[in-house]
């Protein structure tokens, strides 16, 4: 999959999972920060984030502090996403 | 006795009885406690290999076999059982025969019978042919643990279940206690049970709020909070009570407080400024200065939130004299009982206070900076108590504060204060309404519209009801609630848009509202997933919508209700106990005005299995329906100083488990143009009416129109307020009744 249809898939996780009703893949900002202000997501949204993610990509977030640069943007989060994902194939 | 003044509706503590995952027994818990023992251990009721963590306090030493009737044995949960025991104990203690002096009970759990039903309801959830009414599915509602205390321990003249998650059993001494104030009890039995489930376990692992090695509360390297069970009650009782029986008062319940943070449906306010207010109040209420009390004995959970908030509380209430007072929580010992944490706590805080002892902080090594009090680490330790408080926070931000005393040793200078605070509490208040609405099969009513619930028409059809969110909802704010936080707060919102005045209730409001089995598809839904996709994936967002407080919770967040938030919930008369409980507490002074009211959801497993089971819906004939209703009650003179019109005042409420025909007699008698205003106009509300002097009077039904369910009777109290509005009646008679319970109404315009 290429990174832009990654991030698109994301964003409509994000929306899906978070309940951001009335909210459009393209109003999501690719860079924008995910938490804190902009979508006023909080820390109750990250886990059901993170347990999302895992489900839908298979893939094992870290905990604490070093989750926080994965969840900076939805970028990042695509970034890790596909680096994860390339990274099982390598391994398989 | 002890000496002072002699002021009227004290309310003391003459009987105490724990079950806890040290021991079994208040006092051999208490013991435990001192000793710094501590209850956690690999868990063994239910498999946790999918599980972020492993641990948590179970209660050993008793199975359901061991107190259920052997006929019960296979309906009865753990949490029952747990109830059972520490209510015989409580009970024993103070030697109170329940059959001999009537007694009342005020229950409050959250899980109720979860752990035994939960792998059933997932297969219900799962497949349309286990919706069967199973007889263990009688354990299932939070209502069950009374209606086993009722024969197991009682009889109970009248009884009461409350939900405000973790601080439900605080809240059932508080509502023990607000009875015996205003005069609607001389003893209550009153405490909390919750046992260990599935359910609660995954879901506070996926909330990451559990600690991964051990509970470590107000250390600097706390990591969340540990899971525990238990349960616990407390005997309350009037003074003149205790004097007639010749008990003995371990201590007095001398003030008590009940606020809500309208925050976050699970993060604590930061600053601690709604627990720290309450703690102010409670103190005042009891007429205790800050420097005649000598213990807290804290939430503590263990959370970084938690602990950090409640210090900072701690700093404001008690201010220079944060430096003497001292703090310690019992959940690294016992952990987080949930329900049962804040009637556990309590019962622990009066034997600190009869016993001059007080148990220390279990985990506890290395206090945080942030947390800085005057802790007591390892063992427990003597000092005189002559006044403590009992914290209890709920999620939702429901928080509670109950301030115990030995009253002998309190300044005798202070007495004519106390004495006044006491009699200014003693008055009942009168309560009206100021606002009502219903929102079901006609639509999303006011209370005059609401009338037409009265009226003939044609049947419901049962279809769900349909809305569009973002014509009710800031969907900004509204995106955490679920449906039926939403048709509640659709119902509240208009309920508290039909109030007049010069200015609108402010944050003091307070909400309840009930359902009778909670939130209990999504908690099948949640619950499968588990089984199906392991405790990892567990929902972290679901969760919290699961505890049967949730939807009136997220309501007063949403509309910014700062009074008491509770849940409750009766079976058959669910929707008339939140009223009931309304009326309760306004007036006794613990609220100036609350919006109280029902909400049931279509739910194929509470139609199927729920309802026939426990409710007696199986013989109700007709539709099915679903909605919400909300009543705004106010005390009198709250209304009038912001110059509201009332609608029509209440001028009786009462609600029982038997013996109607005493009830009967004490109804006002009808007077001018009356009417009877039931849920359900079957048999034996038909026969009950006979026995009272309405029996003459016209009725009308709302479940023709609205279809059935549990919280009907709350749509029939807003259509009886209608109908004294519009002038069609002066006079309102609401009765309803279910197998073994009641609740009656008089409604009159004012």
């Amino acid at each position: 999959m290429d990174s832009v249809a990654l991030r698109t898939q994301i964003k409509e996780l994000i929306i899906r999972e978070l309940n951001l009703e009335g909210k459009t893949p393209a109003e999501l900002d690719d860079d924008a920060p995910l938490f804190g202000a902009g979508l006023g997501l909080d820390s109750l949204d990250a886990l059901q984030l993170a347990m999302a993610i895992e489900e839908r990509y298979e893939v094992t977030l870290p905990e604490g502090d070093e989750v926080r640069p994965i969840f900076a943007s939805v970028a990042a989060l695509a970034d890790f996403v596909a680096r994860s994902k390339s990274l099982a194939t390598v391994n398989a | 006795m002890p000496g002072g003044s002699v002021g009227p509706m004290r309310v003391f503590v003459t009987g105490l009885g724990v079950v806890s995952p040290l021991a079994l027994g208040a006092r051999a818990t208490m013991d435990a406690l001192v000793q710094g023992r501590t209850a956690f251990r690999q868990l063994t009721l239910f498999d946790t290999s999918d599980q972020r963590t492993h641990r948590a306090a179970e209660v050993v030493g008793l199975t359901v076999a061991d107190v259920a009737p052997p006929t019960h044995r296979d309906t009865w949960s753990r949490t029952d059982a747990m109830a059972v025991v520490a209510a015989r104990e409580a009970l024993a203690e103070s030697r109170l025969d329940v059959s001999r002096h009537e007694t009342h009970l005020a229950f409050g759990g959250t899980t109720g019978g979860m752990f035994e039903t939960e792998q059933l309801l997932a297969e219900m959830h799962r497949d349309a042919s286990r919706r069967e009414p199973h007889a263990l599915m009688l354990s299932h509602p939070l209502s069950a643990t009374s209606d086993r205390l009722q024969t197991a321990v009682g009889p109970f003249a009248r009884s009461r279940t409350l939900c405000s998650a973790c601080s439900g059993g605080a809240n059932a001494i508080l509502l023990g206690a607000a009875w015996i104030r205003s005069g609607r009890s001389e003893r209550v039995l009153a405490g909390g049970a919750d046992g260990l489930c599935r359910l609660t376990f995954t879901g506070f692992n996926a909330l990451g709020a559990v600690a991964p090695d051990r509970c470590r509360p107000f250390d600097r390297r706390r990591a969340g909070l540990g899971l525990g069970e238990g349960a616990a009650f407390l005997v309350l009782e009037s003074e003149a009570s205790v004097r007639m029986r010749g008990a003995v008062p371990l201590a007095e319940l001398s003030g008590w407080a009940v606020g809500s943070e309208a925050h976050h449906i699970t993060n604590p306010e930061e600053g601690g400024a709604t627990a720290a207010g309450l703690m102010v109040r409670a103190l005042q209420r009891g007429a205790v200065a800050v420097h005649e009390l000598d213990y807290v004995n804290a939430h503590g959970t263990g959370t970084p939130l938690n602990d950090a908030m409640e210090s900072r509380a701690l700093h404001r209430a008690l201010g220079p004299e944060v430096a003497r007072v001292a703090v310690s929580s019992c959940k690294g010992q016992i952990g987080h009982t949930l329900g049962a944490a804040g009637a556990i706590e309590a019962a622990m805080t009066v034997l600190a206070i009869e016993r001059g002892e007080l148990p220390p902080t279990g985990g506890l090594e290395e206090p945080d900076a942030e947390c800085d009090l005057v802790h007591v680490i390892g063992k427990g330790r003597r000092a005189e108590v002559r006044s403590a408080i009992s914290n209890s926070f709920g999620f939702g931000g429901t928080d509670t504060v109950l301030l115990f005393t030995r009253p002998q040793v309190l300044a005798a200078s202070r007495d004519g204060e106390r004495s006044a605070a006491r009699e200014r509490l003693a008055r009942r208040s009168r309560v009206v309404v100021t606002g009502a609405a219903t929102l079901g099969s006609l639509g999303l009513l006011g209370s005059r519209r609401s009338l037409g619930y009265l009226e003939p028409g044609p049947a419901p059809t049962g279809e769900p009801l349909r809305f569009e969110a973002k014509e009710h909802f800031d969907l900004s704010r509204a995106r955490r609630m679920d449906r039926p936080a939403r048709l509640l707060t659709m119902a509240m919102q208009t309920a508290l848009g039909e109030c007049t005045g010069k200015r609108p209730i402010g944050p003091e409001l307070g909400a309840i509202a009930s359902s009778a089995y909670g939130n209990v598809d999504a908690s099948a839904e949640f619950i499968q997933r588990i089984y199906e996709k392991g405790g990892r994936l567990a929902s972290p967002l679901a969760f919290p919508n699961l505890v049967p407080s949730s939807p009136v919770g997220h309501a007063a967040i949403y509309l910014g209700m700062r009074g008491p938030v509770l849940a409750t919930l009766d079976l058959g008369v669910t929707g008339e106990a939140a009223i009931a409980l309304a009326c309760e507490l306004i007036e006794a002074g613990e609220a100036s005005a609350i919006v109280a009211g029902s909400i049931e959801e279509q739910s194929a497993i509470t139609e199927h299995v729920l309802g026939p089971l426990c409710a007696g819906s199986g013989s109700w004939t007709g539709v099915r329906g679903e909605g919400a209703a909300a009543i705004v009650l106010e005390e009198e003179g709250h209304a009038e100083r912001r110059g509201a019109r009332a609608l029509c005042k209440i001028e009786h409420s009462a609600s029982g488990r038997d013996g109607f025909a005493r009830a009967a007699a004490l109804l006002p008698a009808p007077r001018g143009a009356a009417l009877v205003v039931v849920a359900r106009r079957d048999e034996s509300t038909l026969g009950a009416l006979a026995e009272t002097s309405w029996r003459d009077v016209s009725i009308a039904e709302v479940a023709s129109r609205a279809g059935h369910h549990e919280g009907l009777g709350a749509v029939a109290v807003a259509a009886a307020v209608g109908a004294l509005g519009d002038g069609r009646a002066e006079h309102v008679l609401v009765l309803g009744l279910a197998p073994d319970r009641w609740v009656t109404f008089v409604l009159a315009r004012r």
